[in-house]
């Protein structure tokens, strides 16, 4: 819990500034005359300040928190932030640093060991195709197995040396005059980059729902994407709340070892059966021996889940199908009806995530497990108040709540030309040009950033793309020396223009409430296309969409 | 017009909840009930219970037609507060010795085919039906029957445990009225027209057919009891009074057939309906125990007198 309440402290310390700065921007604008001399004399006081701050740092801590530099920054150290680092070294990049804030490598795949975790995404899609791994041992591999996966490529990429654990960013500012990033860690470190990539990942931030007396309850809390792997469930009386993707795994492992579970839902997910299997020793060393058979599977897995684009994304005779489909898959599962109405999503398939699991409704209908839909009014000392009147007792609650996903901030405040600061730019919702470059921010790349989230395919298809582009960027930054390579503000407001249209004919935005929308319903998070869309637009690096300053020339 | 904020109200609905646990069910005053009121307090008690729960499950039908959000989740929240008025009157029926053991007490027949109409139809029906039935369950049944007990019983924990019911009932009828104006704005012809056709639907018939029923059975159960009829056919003109106040509410044909249908029932003179309708409650009564439906839905044993579980 601490990281993520550290993480909110970050997101919210650059509001007074901001608000500052505001104030000072409209002082400016109101005298133009005096615009110019106040925007240096400002500049000149923040440098100042900045420079002062890190004496001052500098003084009070050890010395060896000297400024470190490197070409390239690259922010986290799970999937995104590794793949960078090999799409790097693959092409002839090798002065990089990856700063984690944890002590491990793995990012999500590290913090999600939940009974139960797996990926919802067959493994032979879901890992980098270029470093692939023949020894899967199932379709959908488990968590752990991943994060071995995860493991493997920092020894395979000899990456471990480049890796700086604890390290947690707690700020990142452009310096225009010399072209470089300068990046603070909460450890008081100081690190310096011609380029930065922003790997944090969107679903590194625990997030417990907003419900009244949170705190209250006096028993175990235990989040699904923190685990307690000491605390014994055998014989407790144990509560789960929420029923997304986390949950339908957590919940069939509990229901084995609680004496009794109670799953709390809101809204019921379309759930559709899980084809797993584990994958025969014949099949792994046929996909060792012939690379080609691997590779056969990974397009054969990558087009059918682009066919399911059809189904998810846009609301088509194929939505229908596999809204059947996952009806028929309950109908089967589940034999009482006012159960299976209980469990009867009503909306349309796609708008939130779909969910696979075979055992989720066999594990609902348990004879220790209870599913509650009655609303929750409020946790009290020894359990949960539900509107129906009658507090349920526990001595554990489970919270399978999911991730704060970034859709209108970033974990910590990013300062770009002109004192700019993204948070604030992006309250009302984050753009981004192609979910990779953000105008005003230059040399700075987002892996997983605004709209660049699949909802039917593998996301690490779509990191791949973010990656090779980053990459072109950053050789641009480095082959030709420049100070300053920003995406054109007119680019980035036609980009989205564009997407948000799209947007709108999606399944995301057909009414339902999920974490792909901010409060007002905007949608920063999804990509409205087919992977392969996806994978076109981020193959051409057009150097007239972007505005560049080489670092001899001036600005 | 009865205009209320929707978002208000589901603020209000979301900070205005309470637990079986915020009352104290072993506090002094159990013995108030006199011996010759337990016997038919235990009637009424569990056919009390059993309107809330059927009301609740209405709701649970509303809910899933809501025409937005906030009404759906208004509608859901007093899906739980039905259910929470049921607990609270078994946890009293408890406290004054009046379950057997840990049963649930039967409804009676005409609840039971309720019931069962409910829970196989109550989806499938407009909601312009719910909505125009629900408000007077509510006001008649509830309104009335809430009324006479505090009338009759000293228990202060009873009085302590209706203040809060009919706390959460006053909203649950602003919304019912708001709803059922909202849905008198627009073409009346299509309403009309709409409004026939839903009539046709034999589902609609078999509802009628337990409704009916069941208002004039509660009217003997309340004489029964003591209570004059005359109470419970002025809270049913409550109906038609609030609903009717505003063109809208009146354009309502759901309104105007709930409405006269109520004048029938307070009408004791019009025997070409009562007659009948009398006769029908009778008949329950006689219908053989094997052809009463035989399975009881999941969610009427979802009732609980325990304020923890």
């Amino acid at each position: 819990m601490s990281n993520e309440n550290e993480q909110n402290q970050n997101t919210t310390a650059p509001a007074p500034a901001a608000k500052k700065k505001k104030a000072a921007t409209r002082k400016a604008a109101a005298r133009p005359a005096a615009k110019k001399a106040a925007v240096k004399r400002k500049a000149t006081a923040r440098k100042k300040a900045v420079a002062a701050k890190s004496s001052r740092r500098s003084d009070a801590q050890s010395k060896r928190n000297a400024v470190k530099e490197a070409s390239v920054v690259i922010v986290g150290a799970g999937f995104a932030g590794l793949g960078m680092a090999i799409r790097l070294r693959q092409a002839g990049v090798d002065d990089f640093v990856l700063l984690e804030r944890a002590d491990k490598v793995g990012g999500t795949w590290r913090d999600n060991t939940y009974p139960g975790a797996a990926c919802d995404i067959p493994s032979h899609l879901y890992s980098y195709s270029f470093a692939p791994n023949p020894h899967w041992s199932r379709h959908f591999s488990g968590s752990a197995e991943i994060l071995g996966y995860i493991e493997h490529l920092v020894k395979q990429y000899g990456l471990r040396d480049k890796i700086h654990f604890q390290q947690d960013v707690t700020d990142a500012r452009f310096d225009e005059t010399k072209g470089q990033w300068r990046v603070d860690t909460r450890q008081g470190d100081v690190w310096q980059g011609r380029a930065v990539v922003m790997a944090q990942g969107p679903l590194s931030n625990a997030s417990f729902p907003d419900i009244e007396g949170l705190t209250d309850f006096k028993g175990k809390r235990i989040h699904s994407a923190r685990w307690d792997h000491d605390y014994d469930f055998s014989g407790k009386r144990v509560a789960v709340i929420g029923t997304g993707a986390s949950a339908v795994q957590i919940i069939p492992e509990l229901a084995k070892t609680a004496g009794t579970l109670k799953v709390f839902q809101r809204t019921p997910a379309w759930v559709i059966p899980r084809p797993d299997y584990a994958t025969p020793d014949w099949n792994k060393a046929l996909f060792e021996k012939l690379p080609l058979t691997r590779k056969a599977m990974r397009q054969a897995l990558y087009w059918t889940h682009e066919t399911m684009a059809l189904a998810v994304i846009w609301n088509s005779p194929l939505t229908r199908l596999a809204e059947r489909l996952s009806l028929t898959h309950l109908r089967s599962q589940v034999k009482d009806d006012w159960m299976r109405r209980q469990l009867t999503p009503d909306f349309r398939i796609g708008c939130k995530r779909v969910l696979l699991s075979n055992d989720y409704y066999p594990a609902l209908q348990r004879d220790n497990v209870d599913l509650i839909t009655w609303p929750i009014a409020r946790i009290a000392e020894n359990g949960v108040r539900t509107c129906d009147g009658i507090e349920h007792q526990f001595d554990c609650i489970v919270f399978a709540t999911g991730f704060d996903v970034p859709k209108s901030g970033t974990p910590f405040p990013i300062r770009g030309l002109n004192g700019r600061e993204l948070g604030e730019e992006w309250s009302g919702g984050a753009r981004a040009y192609k979910s990779v470059s953000v105008a005003g921010y230059p040399n700075l790349f987002f892996t997983f950033g605004p709209n660049s989230g699949p909802g039917h395919n593998s996301a690490l298809v779509y990191m791949e793309a973010q990656l090779d582009y980053a990459v072109e960027g950053i050789r641009r930054i480095l082959d030709h020396d420049l100070k300053i390579l920003d995406v054109r503000e007119s680019v980035q407001q036609r980009h989205n223009r564009h997407l948000q249209k799209r947007l709108a004919r999606t399944n995301w935005n057909s009414g339902c409430k999920s974490w792909y929308l901010t409060e007002d319903g905007y949608n920063a998070t999804m990509y409205p296309g087919f992977a392969s869309q996806y994978r076109r637009q981020m193959s051409r690096f057009v150097d007239q969409h972007y505005r560049r300053v080489p670092q001899t020339g001036s600005a | 017009m009865a205009n209320i904020d929707l978002d208000k109200m589901l603020a209000k609905v979301k900070s205005s909840q309470w637990a079986l646990a915020d009352i104290d069910w072993d506090a002094p005053g159990a013995d108030l009930i006199t011996e010759e009121q337990w016997p038919k307090l235990k009637a009424f008690m569990a056919d009390l219970m059993w309107i809330e729960h059927v009301g609740a499950r209405g709701f649970a039908a509303m809910a899933k037609k809501a025409p937005d959000d906030t009404l759906k989740q208004i509608y859901t929240y007093f899906h739980a507060e039905e259910q929470r008025h049921a607990n609270a009157e078994m946890a009293l029926m408890k406290r004054w010795g009046m379950l057997d053991g840990d049963e649930l007490p039967e409804p009676n027949k005409n609840l039971k085919l309720v019931i069962q109409w409910l829970d196989k139809y109550s989806d499938d029906m407009p909601l312009e039906v719910l909505g125009s039935v629900i408000p007077m369950l509510e006001i008649a049944l509830d309104g009335a029957l809430c009324t006479f007990l505090l009338d009759t019983v000293d228990d202060p924990v009873c009085h302590q445990a209706f203040a809060r019911i009919n706390d959460d009932e006053s909203r649950h009828l602003g919304v019912g009225f708001h709803v059922l104006e909202m849905q008198g704005r627009g073409d009346l012809y299509i309403k009309a027209l709409k409004t026939v056709a839903t009539v046709l639907d034999p589902r609609l018939i078999l509802g009628i057919a337990s409704y009916v029923p069941l208002l004039n059975r509660m009217r003997d159960n309340v004489v029964a009891m003591g209570l004059s009829e005359e109470k419970l056919y002025a809270c049913m003109k409550k109906f038609e009074r609030i609903g009717g106040r505003t063109a809208q509410g009146r354009r309502n044909p759901w309104y105007q057939i709930i409405s006269r249908h109520g004048r029938m029932v307070v009408n004791r003179d019009n025997r070409a309906y009562h007659a009948p309708v009398d006769l029908m409650v009778r008949l329950t009564d006689y219908i053989p125990e094997r052809l009463m439906p035989s399975r009881v839905p999941t969610w009427v044993k979802g009732i609980s007198y325990r304020p923890t579980a």
